[in-house]
């Protein structure tokens, strides 16, 4: 078992969560005698025990762990470890986990500010002002909750992890749920703020709705096949003689589900409102490895089961529409919200659109083994970056968010003169969303459309020698490209707004940002990692991981 | 005493640059492979520089101990020169046979699309040329020595003379930053093993001219310099791209070694048309002329001085306006039928001779009448420069006529050329500078010590401290400056003996042979550049004696002192450079090593002495009789009619009691021993006019593009404000309303939010029962 070694770490650090900070001296009386029993849960906690910092960092040491064990089974043999007939431990699912646990602990440490632990919190007393009253609850109350949130985290994880392992469709949709519960939590996690429970509602009924859409679909899958195995599964759709419509509405409900996950349009309109109700770090979680774990998903369905051996994919015309109306509904909205989270959010859609497209070009049936695994490459590439920039910037809003400020694009004014380490790391977040080189967003864009281009490559009539005819002859597929191009020109606009009132504005306050050691390295860290996997042996040691990550997939 | 300590302990900090090349050798590296050090050094440092002096501007520590920066971009170039010096000492020791090393590493390779005549195919890793090589010949070799040399020198005197005039207080930083940023640009083209590379480094130092002349952007005549130096090497960039092109057509590639290899055969075994190289070289050479400020694209060299002195000594005297020669040096293998050259383009050379006869003599006549120190300096690298094109004018024709000896002798001499002239007019332009500042803080001195009042301020702005009206006499104030300023000019005008003679002597003479050899149409430039040399003799002289001879015009002339070490040090090593190095690396065959007939620099077997004989024999005594009187004539009139001409009208023996060290003081005593001639009719006439007019030129140049360019610009202005921004303001607007229409749709319901999933849904089985339908 020591294949999952990473996913028992979380479980016991759950369980250590759950337990560590109720040991303290409670004893037991055996009914009738005066003999007293230490049990050591409950009592008066003990000193170690009573910190509130406990939960974060068993959390924070539980995701280090993992992450850590998770890379070495990337860099591993890549031979697969089948477990139960449900899990198949390899490199890929190992690469996938590697992402979750990674976005997973950037959010722990951000959490820390956003929701602190004080030890020194007590109960107010009689002579407290009313404000330092509402102050000391407030910070109780952040104590006791810090337990629960970082469980939460956890089971995030856990379920993101086993997600990217599962073999079978049944597993894999409980392990999607488990994660997703976990997150619907999250995202309310700030009840007491309005915006905080209602977005966690919604978010909450429209998921459950796909889901439940989802499962609907999975239901008519196994009644067609009678098997949830994907390999199963597979070799059902490849003997399958013309199209069965129970596989097939099966197909289409669950692309309902996977697409509520990936955020595709129009199953994306509650995102922007959750990403901007939860508080950054859980936005930044939601926005990288929850959109990894929903491409993981439709990769499995997509391009293991429902992609025919040679000839075009039924679901390519669709996906391919989807990509598009993704795309552009995602860069028009981001185009004038006034709020940088919701804009992140629609920019995070936006980045879906160009990864389904990737996806659909795989469908046009036009490429070979070596395109399909190039586009394969850039995608899972794409999410591993993702989460260096994307959260990144859901990080620099974070580090606002401790002064409670990040939902209007004001905070950000003069950031620059404020803490110009931070603008900058900001800086090349925006450029690298948007794909500048030599960022990493700039390769795996760049890895994207080379993908498209080569599956579309051969199609055009190469006697055109005018543009027109050209382009009349070429493959749609090719089209594909040209509007991820034409896209990422649009959302230059707001990324580089962004860039402007940090640098050209006037803050509103000169007090310098508060103090937050880790969250600021980790923000530096990643803008410096975003250049790092955007050129030379950085980007090669990132592809080569990917490649092999990809190889066993 | 204690303060010029305290100074030189800055230069502990250089110890850590300079340490690493030693320490690679001991670790037994090879030079070859830590090359790329020579350029990435400073592509790190640069950047340093101008963020630290952004945040630490005027802080104490920045001023006082990192020079604003100066000392961090002496020592990164300090690891330059000690990279290149090993590269150099390797190349000329144990590798002569490495012509090429095409170590090409690759920033991105993934497949690219190629179409291959029939259709279109996925190739494995593209984008090849974006590999950088290092090529070395000696030609490239010489460049190297003399960018990596100069550029420390040079840094080395800007850390002096920026640092102390107060009038660069708090921007030094950004001197430091460009003239780092200029020394990559110049280090990489040498270093190029490709000609787009070469372009490409070729701009970064437009740019750092640019931006370097501009560096006093606040004055008007600064910036408009800045502007009409990069306007007027634009329009020869332009043509040099097409060039680039052109030649891409021909071979498909741009590398050295493939187009080199083969020159007649061009890309898939075509044999090249003459005519179409000889015209993709011809726009080569546009390029080269304006970046080397020749004939008709030379207006802009004169107002470059506008810039700091030691940006007018590194990059538009010694370094960057050698690029433009590199370029047409780089040419030869195109040319030289003896080595698989195309035949048929004898008019490249003529043309590129022409031009050269033409900027060497024009140059020289407007600089005798030239008042300003620098500008007198300035149009004299143009003149020089001009040799160098004539030189290798010739060596093109005889190569291309496949007279392979006498062109190579010519080509090693126009090289060798270029390198004497690098080293005076480097060191010219420094010591220019120290007379400069000197005259300038005298002058500062001068109007301190008064009462300040407001008339002293308009004097102080109208003050010229670079006219050589004010100085004279100098010679017993600055001994340092003016032996350095003589050596200088000795070495420029070509006296025996001395530096710049070795060169200037081939040059003229083997165009001479060429001319006697068949080339009817180098009569024009031989007899210009016959001139020019007595031309150089009189304004150089001239220019000296105006500044060092002679009786004090200005009262500050007695105020004036030698203060700083940082100026005088790299004056000092590189008078002796001038006065030795010319001659120790003639004898030692430096001619026949940079044509590449000789693999190393040595005596070719011959003792010490005989190869002294062998070449003094050869310089005043050639076999050729037809030579011998051209190399006399010469001599004639650069050392004897020019030189006593200048003293005549300028000279004069320094004032009573004054004392000058005796280097120089045989000169200021003999410049007076010739009497004395007035020409004042002479200044007054309508040549002189026309000459301090630069024979109108510029006012021709401005009534045209006045005429034409202006309106275009204005309607280019109007369309782009109109037409273009228009288009863009028109997609902005109708994104932002469907952003607004689109955003209506997110109406923050949940109820809304599953209808549209409800919608979606349905639209995906429409479309999959559409599709398959």
């Amino acid at each position: 078992m020591e294949v999952l070694l990473p996913e028992m770490i979380l479980v016991v650090s759950v369980v250590l969560a759950i337990l560590v900070p109720n040991i303290g001296d409670a004893k037991f009386r055996i009914p009738l005698t005066r003999v007293r029993v230490p049990i050591f849960v409950g009592g008066t906690r003990l000193k170690g025990t009573s910190d509130p910092r406990l939960p974060a960092l068993i959390s924070i040491t539980a995701f280090s762990l993992a992450m850590f064990f998770s890379f070495f089974g990337v860099s591993a043999d890549s031979s697969a470890v089948e477990i139960g007939g449900v899990l198949a431990v390899n490199s890929f699912s190992r690469m996938m986990s590697f992402v979750f646990y990674a976005a997973l602990l950037l959010a722990a440490v951000a959490a820390n500010y956003r929701l602190p632990a004080r030890p020194s919190a007590r109960a107010p007393r009689e002579r407290d002002s009313a404000a330092q009253a509402e102050r000391l609850v407030r910070s109780l109350m952040d104590n006791r909750r810090q337990v629960d949130f970082h469980i939460l985290l956890m089971m995030v994880g856990l379920g993101m992890s086993l997600m990217a392992m599962a073999s079978n469709l049944f597993f894999m949709f409980v392990a999607i749920e488990l994660a997703s519960l976990a997150s619907y939590i999250l995202v309310a996690f700030h009840k007491e703020e309005a915006v905080g429970g209602e977005a966690g509602a919604k978010y909450f009924i429209v998921g459950s709705v796909a889901s439940a859409t989802g499962i609907y679909g999975m239901s008519l899958v196994y009644l067609w096949a009678g098997d949830l195995d994907f390999d199963a599964l597979a070799a059902s759709w490849a003997a399958m003689d013309g199209y069965d419509p129970l596989a097939v509405i099966g197909l289409g409900l669950m692309l309902v589900a996977f697409g509520f996950k990936v955020s595709a349009a129009p199953f994306h309109l509650a995102a922007p409102d959750a990403y901007a109700g939860a508080s950054s770090p859980v936005a930044g979680v939601l926005a990288t490895a929850s959109k990894a774990m929903g491409f993981v998903a439709l990769l499995r369905v997509l391009l293991h089961v429902a992609m025919p051996d040679e000839g075009e994919a039924i679901w390519f015309v669709l996906l391919a529409l989807i990509a598009i109306v993704t795309m552009t509904w995602g860069n028009l909205a981001a185009l004038t919200s006034e709020n940088p989270k919701r804009m992140l959010a629609y920019s995070s859609v936006a980045h879906a659109g160009y990864m389904l497209a990737a996806l659909a070009a795989v469908g046009s049936g036009l490429g070979d083994d070596s395109t399909t695994r190039l586009v394969l490459v850039a995608i899972i590439f794409h999410l591993s970056v993702l989460v260096l920039f994307k959260l990144g910037a859901f990080l620099v809003l974070g580090l606002l968010e401790i002064e409670g400020r990040s939902h209007r694009l004001e905070d950000l004014h003069g950031l620059a003169h404020r803490d110009p380490l931070v603008a900058g790391s900001m800086f090349i977040f925006m450029l690298s969303l948007a794909g500048v080189p030599p960022l990493a967003g700039f390769l795996s864009k760049l890895l994207m459309i080379n993908g498209i281009i080569n599956i579309s490559a051969g199609t055009g009539s190469t006697s055109a020698d005018a543009i027109v005819p050209w382009a009349e002859s070429v493959d749609p597929v090719f089209w594909l490209a040209v509007a991820i191009v034409l896209n990422s020109a649009l959302s230059l606009f707001y990324y580089l707004r962004i860039a402007l009132v940090m640098f050209f504005e006037t803050p509103e306050s000169t007090k310098p940002l508060r103090r937050a050691t880790h969250l600021r390295n980790s923000i530096v860290t990643l803008a410096f990692l975003t250049l790092a996997f955007g050129i030379g042996s950085g980007a090669d040691f990132l592809l080569e991981l990917v490649q092999n990550a990809v190889s066993a997939f | 005493m204690g303060e010029s300590k305290q100074e030189w302990d800055r230069l502990l900090y250089l110890i850590p640059f300079l340490a690493v090349v030693p320490y690679l050798i001991i670790q037994g590296e090879s030079s070859t492979d830590w090359a790329w050090l020579i350029v990435a050094v400073p592509f790190i440092i640069f950047p340093i520089i101008a963020i630290a002096g952004q945040i630490w501007n005027g802080h104490d520590t920045w001023v006082n101990r990192f020079k604003e920066g100066g000392i961090i971009a002496l020592g990164a170039l300090g690891l330059s020169l000690s990279a290149g010096l090993w590269l150099i000492y390797d190349y000329l020791t144990t590798q002569p046979s490495l012509r090429f090393t095409p170590d090409p590493w690759s920033w991105l390779s993934f497949d690219v699309l190629t179409y291959d005549g029939e259709g279109w195919s996925v190739a494995a890793s593209g984008f090849d040329f974006f590999g950088l090589g290092l090529y070395l010949d000696p030609l490239s070799i010489m460049l190297l020595f003399v960018a990596t040399f100069l550029c420390f020198l040079i840094c080395w005197f800007a850390v002096g003379y920026m640092t102390t005039d107060s009038i660069n207080d708090n921007s030094n930083h950004r001197f430091f930053a460009e003239f780092v940023l200029f020394s990559i640009g110049m280090f990489g083209m040498v270093l190029a093993d490709n000609f787009l590379w070469l372009f490409i480094f070729w701009e970064i130092m437009g740019l750092c001219s640019y931006l370097l002349i501009g560096f006093y952007y606040w004055k008007k005549s600064a910036a408009y310099a800045a502007k009409k130096a990069f306007l007027t090497t634009r329009v020869g960039d332009v043509f040099l791209l097409i060039g680039l092109l052109m030649l891409y057509d021909i071979y498909g590639s741009l590398d050295f070694s493939v187009v080199f290899d083969d020159p007649s055969t061009g890309v898939g075994g075509a044999v090249v048309s003459a005519a179409k190289l000889q015209t993709a070289l011809l726009m080569l050479f546009i390029g080269a002329i304006g970046k080397s400020a020749q004939f008709p694209l030379h207006v802009w060299l004169p107002d470059a001085m506008e810039g700091p002195t030691p940006v007018s000594a590194l990059i538009h005297a010694a370094t960057m306006v050698n690029a433009g020669l590199y370029l047409v040096a780089r040419m030869v293998p195109f040319v030289d039928v003896a080595n698989g050259g195309v035949a048929g383009m004898e008019d490249l050379g003529l043309i590129v001779a022409w031009i050269g006869g033409i900027t060497a003599f024009m140059a020289a006549a407007i600089a005798f009448v030239q008042n300003d120190i620098k500008k007198v300096l300035a149009y004299s690298t143009m003149s020089q420069l001009a040799y160098i094109f004539t030189g290798l004018g010739a060596a093109l024709w005889l190569f291309n006529t496949g007279n392979h000896e006498a062109g190579a002798l010519v080509f090693g001499g126009a090289l060798f050329h270029l390198f004497n002239h690098a080293m005076a007019k480097g060191m010219l332009f420094m010591a220019s500078g120290s007379v400069i500042h000197e005259v300038h803080h005298a002058h500062d001195y001068l109007h301190h010590e008064g009462d300040d009042s407001e008339h002293d301020h308009a004097s102080h702005h109208d003050f010229d401290a670079q006219d050589m009206r004010n100085m004279g006499g100098l010679a017993s104030k600055m001994p340092v400056t003016a032996t350095a300023m003589m050596l200088g000019s000795m070495s420029i005008i070509g006296i025996p003996l001395i530096g710049g003679f070795w060169s200037k002597e081939v040059i003229i003479g083997k165009t001479w042979y060429a001319y006697f050899h068949g080339a009817d149409a180098l009569l024009g430039p031989a007899l210009l550049i016959l001139a020019t040399a007595g031309m150089t003799g009189f304004y150089m002289s001239r220019m000296w004696f105006m500044t060092f001879a002679g009786e004090p015009r200005n009262e500050l002339v007695e105020h004036v002192h030698e203060a700083t070490p940082w100026i005088k040090t790299p004056l000092i090593v590189l008078s002796i450079m001038t006065a030795l190095g010319g001659f120790g690396l003639a004898v030692y065959g430096a001619v026949e090593f940079l044509s590449a007939e000789a693999d190393y620099l040595s005596l070719h077997g011959h003792t010490l002495l005989e190869q002294i004989i062998h070449e003094v024999e050869h310089a005043f005594l050639p076999e050729d009789m037809q030579l011998r009187y051209v190399g006399w004539v010469t001599i004639l009139l650069a050392f004897i009619i020019g030189p006593i001409m200048a003293a005549r009208i300028y000279g004069g023996a320094l004032k009573e009691g004054e004392q000058a060290i005796p280097l120089v003081h045989w000169l200021t005593s003999l410049s007076g021993k010739f009497g004395s001639q007035n020409v004042d009719d002479l200044a007054n006439s309508e040549l002189a006019e026309a000459l301090q007019q630069r024979l109108y030129f510029d006012d021709l140049y401005e009534g045209i593009l006045a005429r034409t360019i202006v309106p275009f610009a204005a309607f280019a202005a109007w369309f782009d404000a109109n037409v273009i921004d228009g288009a863009i303001k028109q997609i902005e607007s109708k994104s932002v309303l469907g952003s607004i229409q689109i955003r209506r749709v997110t109406t923050g319901s949940a109820r809304d939010y599953i209808l549209m999933a409800a919608i979606g849904t349905l639209s995906i089985f429409a479309l999959i029962w559409g599709v398959n339908a």
